[in-house]
């Protein structure tokens, strides 16, 4: 999408310039805070798990390898990991039960929702609820697919299709949107 | 070959892999099937948009203070890396002066070993001489504690009438020593030199000199008939006796 953009960055940590987390945090600190809070369900807490995975691109930025990953797929990877650890960091079930609860409530009048993506949260909701469920549960509740497949009752081979699926239809509803955020982006 | 890639698409490794959850042996499966085939290639692309894109629709303002936080600690996290510098400049010091230190106790360490294989080295070489001077001592005592030992007086000639020697042999121990009592006084530039005949053979006995220890007894070369000259030389010795210079002569 913005592939300048990344090698701007790629390369700003490269050289350990700090100009590097705040162009981080400007392009991609909402996304991480939305993928932490959605693993973790507490605004607290999603905070500290953003937080602690910039420490951690900052202290790893040596390691990323533009040719193995896109440099989001990198950071979704390590703020999912650091979010998941948090959870189990905290272990206890009940604890985790607790949290959801409170989600339940907070993530219905979310603050600072973004306009443009209103419409392609319209569309997500097209997506088949049996695939959405999936993708929640594998991407944003640190299940793995066993756990999933126990958690929601499904067989794990259902699991397995249902998030390539899933993940695939995905595409007919952003393609438009990206297509014109590119479009508002490289205007002068 | 088309079944394969089709089989490894179906599998839901290439899903794992851009979640980060696959093992090592699995990532390494995964990336080379990305080097190999371009339709994988394509698809994990895909799916990595498709994550970028999901994930955005899900994304959530933080709050104000957030930004800051995180420059902080990335900023600590900094500092914290340049004071490991500084311990590694710290270390790297540390570690030179123990390297010359090393270099200088070993060097010193070099020179006391010769130092004592020196000292080494004169200790037996004085055990040599002491065990000879024993020896000599022993056979001066055998010499001259022996009921079988002949003991000659020996005076000077013309030339030196004061010269006083006292010889003893022992023809059953082999065995002869002079015990030169008086030298005449002699110019500055001559010695008295002392000389052996044995079995027709001259033997230079060396320079006498320093009689200040009167009781001293020089060990002669033992042989059948032979005869024992003091001679006037000049200063340091001479490498043959001259005959008119003999001052005293004693056959044994």
């Amino acid at each position: 999408m913005s592939t300048l953009l990344e090698k701007h960055i790629v390369e700003l940590l490269r050289e350990g310039d700090e100009k590097a987390i705040s162009l981080l945090y400007e392009h991609y600190g909402d996304t991480l805070y939305g993928v932490a809070l959605k693993v973790v369900k507490d605004e607290e807490l999603a905070q500290d798990v953003v937080q602690e995975s910039f420490v951690k691109i900052w202290k790893k930025s040596d390691t990323y390898d533009p040719s193995k990953a896109k440099l989001f797929t990198w950071l979704f990877r390590i703020t999912r990991n650091a979010a998941i650890d948090k959870l189990r960091s905290l272990s206890t079930k009940t604890d985790r039960e607790i949290q959801i609860d409170v989600s339940d409530v907070y993530s219905v009048g979310v603050e600072g929702i973004q306009p443009e993506l209103m419409d392609m949260r319209k569309h997500l909701r097209s997506i088949d609820p049996k695939y959405q469920e999936v993708l929640e549960a594998l991407f944003f509740e640190g299940m793995t697919q066993q756990e999933a497949s126990e958690e929601l009752d499904i067989p794990l081979g259902t699991i397995k299709s249902r998030l390539k699926i899933g993940l695939r239809e995905l595409k007919k509803i952003y393609a438009p949107a990206v297509l014109l955020a590119c479009l508002i982006l490289t205007m002068p | 070959m088309k079944e394969k890639i089709r089989e490894f698409l179906d599998s839901d490794l290439l899903e794992q892999y851009l979640l980060g959850t696959t093992t090592e042996l699995e990532s390494a499966q995964v990336e080379r099937y990305l080097a190999m085939y371009p339709e994988v290639r394509e698809t994990y692309e895909e799916l990595q948009d498709n994550l970028e894109a999901y994930a955005r629709l899900h994304a959530v303002k933080p709050p104000e203070g957030l930004r800051e936080r995180i420059l902080q600690s990335v900023k600590r996290e900094r500092a914290g890396r340049s004071r490991f510098m500084r311990y590694a400049v710290a270390a790297t010091i540390t570690a030179l002066f123990f390297a010359g230190a090393s270099y200088f106790f070993w060097n010193q360490n070099q020179s006391l070993q010769q130092e004592n294989a020196l000292v080494n080295n004169k200790i037996r070489v004085l055990e040599a001489d002491m065990k000879s001077q024993l020896e000599d001592v022993r056979n001066q005592f055998i010499v001259l504690n022996n009921p079988q030992t002949r003991k000659f007086m020996v005076n000077g000639n013309v030339k030196a009438r004061e010269l006083k020697a006292i010889a003893y042999v022992n023809p059953v121990k082999k065995l002869s020593y002079i015990n030169v009592r008086n030298l005449p006084n002699l110019p500055v530039d001559k010695d008295y030199q002392m000389w052996a005949e044995v079995n027709g053979e001259m033997v230079n006995l060396g320079v006498l000199r320093d009689f200040g220890a009167k009781d001293k007894l020089l060990a002669l070369p033992y042989g059948e008939k032979s005869i024992s000259y003091i001679t006037i030389e000049p200063k340091g010795g001479n490498s043959t006796p001259t005959v008119q210079n003999i001052v005293a002569d004693f056959s044994y």
